[in-house]
């Protein structure tokens, strides 16, 4: 029987020649990074098929996460985050179907994996800097300085908020991280005792089948926070504070 | 996050527990015994590299292609939603205009109403005080009339009444004194009489 960390493991699907000294394989990762992507586009194309004026099931669905994220960025990065919709809401489709596609039995999380999620919330965090840097040149470094505080304890404070926000992308990405991993791990776990106790295992079965539909809220609340906190850093360097 | 953090240790140990409950699976390859498999960077390059390729993949189709036929199913049913409602707008005011001339047509037709009956009114009220003033003219005319009539029955009565005082004058000289007198001597005395007792 395999460990409960086994699901985790990086198998190469079609492997290639390194390039650059680096191994640039298509894995199982690649694999349902891929099947993401067709995931998303599908059931957005798909739900768009009939355009309907009164939308349908799969419409609605598609309509719903439409205004989701769109609701989403106007309430917290307000009407100048909506230029950024498109880069938004495909991280929120690309972290929501990770997180989702990882609970079919058997299948990858390629969320579960600190580099991907840290990739992400480096690359959220570096396009959000740069555009602060952009949009209001030196003036967007005041963002380190808090409002009201005496000038006394600047010397205290500005360190602490720089270092506050460049913490951003490390719990950016380790709260996703943790989230599929403790998940993932805690069904497997489950799963193992429900087979090893016999009769017994009824009980970790329960459990089991209980813990599943926690992650799949888990799954879904994750790719929200992801992309909420994207959206209020990216109203920092909108519009500073 | 912390209880998430904890809870992945928790889950961990528990694995552990649980491999050595089943007796382990002595085949976990070296992932499991290498600890986490998140930890290796060799898989690194690859796992960036797919995702940069899917990320900006999935971007481009979705930006491209498929959100603006979201957008414009929204678009269109906002549109539609505005026309609708421009037209119940217009229809409403169409409405109210046709509520407004009816009522002006009802308030006319009250005031030309009222008019003639006014007028009417006023006709009748004419015709009585006409006729009034008619009847009156002709009471009065016979009230004449009839005082005239009575002034002269009186005339004749007291004239008859002369006469008849007269004759008996003339009668009662007659017979107490024996004297025949005329008849124009006896109406003299009587009116002499009259005078006197007048």
């Amino acid at each position: 029987m395999a460990g409960p960390l086994e699901q985790f493991v990086i198998k190469p699907i079609v492997p290639l020649p390194e390039v650059a000294g680096l191994d640039l394989s298509f894995t199982n990762s690649s694999l349902w990074m891929g099947l993401a992507v067709i995931a998303s586009y599908s059931l957005v194309m798909l739900g768009t098929r009939h355009a309907e004026l009164v939308p349908g099931r799969l419409q609605s669905i598609v309509e719903l996460a439409y205004e989701f994220v769109a609701s989403m960025i106007r309430e917290n990065a307000g009407k100048e985050g909506m230029a950024y919709f498109p880069v938004i809401f495909t991280l929120f489709m690309f972290v929501l179907l990770g997180n989702t596609l990882g609970m079919i039995p058997g299948s990858f999380t390629f969320t579960s994996h600190i580099v991907v999620t840290f990739a992400l919330a480096a690359a959220v965090f570096v396009g959000v800097t740069v555009l602060g840097f952009a949009k209001h040149g030196a003036k967007f470094a005041t963002l380190f300085v808090p409002h009201g505080a005496p000038t006394a304890i600047l010397p205290l404070l500005v360190p602490i908020e720089i270092i506050s926000y460049c913490v951003r992308p490390i719990s950016l990405s380790v709260r996703l991280f943790v989230n599929m991993v403790a998940g993932h791990t805690m069904l497997k776990v489950f799963a193992t005792f429900a087979l090893g106790l016999g009769v017994l295992g009824v009980a970790p079965l329960a459990v089991t089948v209980a813990i599943t539909g926690l992650e799949f809220v888990i799954a879904f609340l994750q790719a929200y926070i992801f992309t909420v906190l994207t959206c209020i850093y990216l109203n920092d360097a909108l519009h500073l504070h | 996050m912390r209880t998430a953090s904890a809870l992945a240790a928790a889950s961990v140990l528990l694995a552990d527990a649980a491999r050595a409950a089943t007796g382990g699976d002595g085949a976990g390859g070296e992932a499991t015994s290498g600890g986490l498999p998140q930890l290796d960077p060799s898989s690194y390059p690859s796992q960036i590299f797919w995702l940069i390729i899917a990320f900006a993949l999935l971007y481009w189709l979705l930006a491209k292609r498929a959100l603006p036929r979201v957008a414009d199913i929204l678009e269109t049913r906002q549109d539609r939603i505005a026309a609708d409602l421009d037209r119940a707008q217009s229809l409403r005011q169409e409405a109210e205009e046709a509520m407004a001339r009816h009522e002006k047509l009802v308030a006319d037709a009250q005031a030309r109403a009222r008019a003639e009956l006014d007028a009417a009114n006023e006709r009748i009220r004419a015709d009585a005080a006409r006729q009034e003033a008619e009847l009156e003219r002709s009471l009065a005319r016979q009230l004449a009339e009839a005082d005239q009539r009575i002034a002269a029955a009186r005339e004749d009565a007291l004239k008859a009444l002369e006469d008849v005082a007269r004759d008996a004058s003339r009668e009662a000289v007659g017979r107490l004194v024996g004297v025949d007198i005329t008849t124009e001597e006896a109406a003299r005395v009587v009116a002499d009489v009259r005078k006197q007792a007048a």
